[in-house]
């Protein structure tokens, strides 16, 4: 009980430190977020917010009686002004070309698309071409090729289906009458297609932002996920150095002195200053998993599989803490081997590189001679959803090494004050 | 009141090869403040710390209440209050938090907890502050709580190393109010100090120690005694000392000379007879006395007789 109370009155001094409390919960977090929002949010949760495009059309297509009422360029004008295209594109039409032209030099639209008289023509004759012209406003630089991607898009369907049906008439000596009826079943499936999203059929053009929990989602989950852990490892490390250092600041301020003059055998007076790290490890960790899990929406992974590496991770770090305090004489030491060792460990053991691509594949290798390698691996396997079983073993090498570091730490310790 | 609280036999602690205490033997009655004078280094903090516990003796024993520091500490350390000589608190926590926290410590808890340290905080007048940071206290509160958490588990002996090191003197002479009181209340005071006056003011009993050693112990009349009539006469000169210290020790009536920084100190059997002829011989050696202070027989003069060497050197 005596060791429970040292623990307690070890949290309310931590939880009395500006210091303490940044470094437990407001580095790691902060750091974190950061990448977060200056990456434009890596969960997908945070799109980038293009204005809609503004486009003048003028549609100076003459279908004539060629098509049997087919007209491409109310075709396009229709694809164009979509409202799968809304977020995208501002379509306006224009009464000529000159009036277009007038709108992007007034800076009233950021693009006009001229649609040429015999665009239907084209579109159906085997061998014709025409030019659809594009006028943009020369400061932009993404909404002109959106609306060219489109009309591109657009026209090969055309180019392509005239293609195939130039072939196929010539083969079958059956004259443009082919091609002319390829020409409409692609307009009609591209027409169709175009408005068909909920019926769950594929699109011609997929706009769409993609959707919360999808691949492109769960893939930035996991990245923030990596950098997060990473973070969570690297200040959970230096909290259970820090915290195990308040045994040599208590030796200094005469207080562990005076905490050997009270009835409290050393043993139990020891054992709650380690339970201190255990317990400012279990409030920082799970603190630290469940902020950063409602700030950044990452999934952990299974509960179970969680606890376990969370539990490794508590056990390795608090272990660590003791051992390398263990070797420290006094304060004006911890700061210098704090920095140093945990900076150098956490970067051997990857910390500092996670959610970096095409890192190369021996540093897989050199990480897991680090304990925060270990914990890094583990997370990594939680993060991707796997199961108790794979985690057995880097949660069993954290518990052990953990396990080992404290029973060298508490050894030398008890040596100190012996 | 007879019995025996302390006791202490041939106690040593060495530390390598220095020898810290060398034999150190005597008792503490029940009920008494019992001072342990000596200078700086002269093995006061290390006797105390054997006797709270905190430090193995590499020989000899002490028993406390009845309890052998080496056989049973946890018995010991139920039944004394120790007051280190440095203010041993969190200053990041309150009055109160920190009370709460040492009380339980000594294994108080619920109702008790709480009404005791309701009570110490009265007794250390830090009710009105109990809930400050400790940090922000001046250095008198801080002595004053420092003294109030040994007292939380109602001590049967308290134990004071040096307790008024570094104090204004109206903290220090409350302080010293404050151990007579608890002295009247029935509570046995081990007290360390270097300050003679404080041990001639407090204690029933006191020892003095030097190099390890006890070099006497008794009441204040029996150490002075040791002395005999002698009279302490310090004097300043405005030369060296060394040019009349010759002349004077054939003097009738001197009889030890020491120099410390200047200023000579001499045991002198009449003061008001020797004076005269100090001043005649200063003058025949062509220096000047520059003052003089007279002191009738005290622990200073006792220290400087047995020792050869003033208690603050």
């Amino acid at each position: 009980m005596k060791a429970l109370h040292i623990a307690f009155k070890d949290l309310l001094r931590f939880f009395k430190t500006p210091f303490v409390l940044i470094m437990m919960f407001g580095a790691p977090l902060l750091i974190t977020g950061l990448l977060y929002f200056a990456f434009g949010s890596l969960t997908g949760g945070g799109d980038l917010d293009l204005q809609a495009v503004r486009v003048q059309v003028a549609n100076l297509d003459q279908p004539g009686a060629q098509g049997d009422g087919f007209a491409a360029g109310e075709m396009l004008v229709e694809f164009l002004q979509s409202e799968d295209l809304g977020d995208l594109l501002e379509v306006t039409l224009a009464g000529d070309e000159a009036a277009a032209r007038q709108a992007v030099q007034e800076q009233q639209a950021d693009i006009a698309l001229i649609i040429p008289p015999d665009f239907t023509a084209a579109a159906l004759a085997p061998g014709r071409e025409t030019t659809v012209v594009q006028y943009e406003d020369p400061t932009l630089t993404i909404g002109p090729g959106i609306v060219e991607d489109l009309v591109s898009q657009f026209i090969d369907g055309f180019s392509g289906a005239k293609i195939a049906a130039d072939v196929a008439s010539r083969q079958l000596e059956a004259g443009d009458s082919v091609a002319r009826e390829a020409a409409m079943e692609y307009a009609a499936w591209l027409e169709s297609s175009g408005h068909d999203h909920e019926g769950g059929t594929t699109s011609a053009l997929n706009t769409r932002s993609p959707a919360p929990g999808g691949e492109s989602a769960a893939e930035g989950a996991s990245t923030i996920g990596a950098i997060m852990i990473a973070m969570t490892i690297f200040f959970a490390f230096f909290m259970g150095a820090n915290s195990a250092e308040s045994i040599i600041r208590e030796d200094e301020a005469g207080t562990l002195e005076r905490l050997f003059t009270t009835p409290t055998p050393q043993a139990i007076i020891l054992g709650g200053k380690f339970l201190t790290v255990v317990l400012t490890l279990v409030v920082q960790v799970v603190v630290l998993l469940l902020a950063s899990g409602l700030a950044f929406g990452i999934n952990w992974g299974q509960p179970l599989t969680v606890v376990l590496v969370t539990a490794g991770l508590i056990v390795v770090a608090a272990g660590f803490g003791v051992l390398l305090m263990s070797f420290v004489k006094n304060t004006r030491q911890t700061g210098p081997v704090m920095g140093g060792v945990l900076t150098l460990t956490g970067m051997l053991g990857g910390l500092f590189t996670s959610g970096v691509p095409n890192m190369p594949e021996a540093l897989d290798t050199v990480r897991l001679t680090m304990p925060q390698g270990w914990a890094m691996y583990g997370w990594e396997l939680a993060l991707q959803g796997n199961g108790v079983s794979d985690v057995l073993l880097p949660v069993g090498v954290m518990l052990g090494l953990g396990a080992l570091f404290f029973a060298v730490g508490v050894v030398l310790f008890r040596k100190r004050f012996a | 009141m007879n019995s025996k609280a302390i006791e202490i036999q041939d106690l040593h602690k060495d530390f390598g090869d220095i020898h810290a205490v060398q034999g150190v033997s005597l008792e503490v009655q029940t009920g008494e403040i019992f001072s342990l004078l000596g200078p700086n280094g002269a093995g006061k903090s290390t006797t105390i710390s054997m006797l709270a516990c905190l430090l193995e003796p590499t020989a000899g024993d002490a028993r406390v209440m009845g309890h052998s520091v080496q056989r049973e500490p946890m018995a010991v350390k139920r039944t004394i209050g120790v007051v280190p000589q440095e203010i041993a608190l969190y200053g990041d926590l309150s009055a109160r938090e920190n009370l709460t926290f040492w009380a339980k410590m000594y294994g108080l808890s619920g109702a008790e907890l709480a009404q005791r340290v309701d009570e110490v905080l009265d007794v250390i007048g830090l009710v009105d502050r109990q809930k400050g940071r400790v940090d922000t206290y001046s250095g008198g509160m801080k002595r004053r709580l420092n003294i109030g958490i040994a007292l939380l588990h109602r001590p049967q002996i308290l134990i004071l190393d040096e307790p008024t090191v570094g104090i204004d003197p109206q903290s220090r002479r409350n302080i010293l109010d404050t151990v007579k009181e608890f002295n009247r209340q029935g509570m046995t005071v081990l007290y360390t100090t270097h300050y003679m006056e404080e041990a001639q003011e407090l204690s029933d009993r006191i020892a003095i120690m030097d190099q390890g050693r006890i070099i006497a112990n008794g009441s204040h009349d029996e150490l002075v005694k040791i002395v005999g009539e002698l009279d302490r006469v310090d004097l300043t000169l405005n030369a060296p000392a060394e040019r009349v210290t010759a002349a004077w020790q054939a003097i009738e009536g001197v009889h030890q000379i020491t120099t410390n920084n200047g200023t000579l100190a001499l045991l002198a059997d009449d003061s008001n007879q020797v004076l005269p002829r100090l001043f005649e011989s200063a003058n025949q050696n062509h220096v000047r006395i520059t003052s003089v202070d007279i002191q009738e027989p005290n622990l200073e003069a006792v220290f400087l007789h047995l020792t050869g060497r003033a208690l603050r050197d």
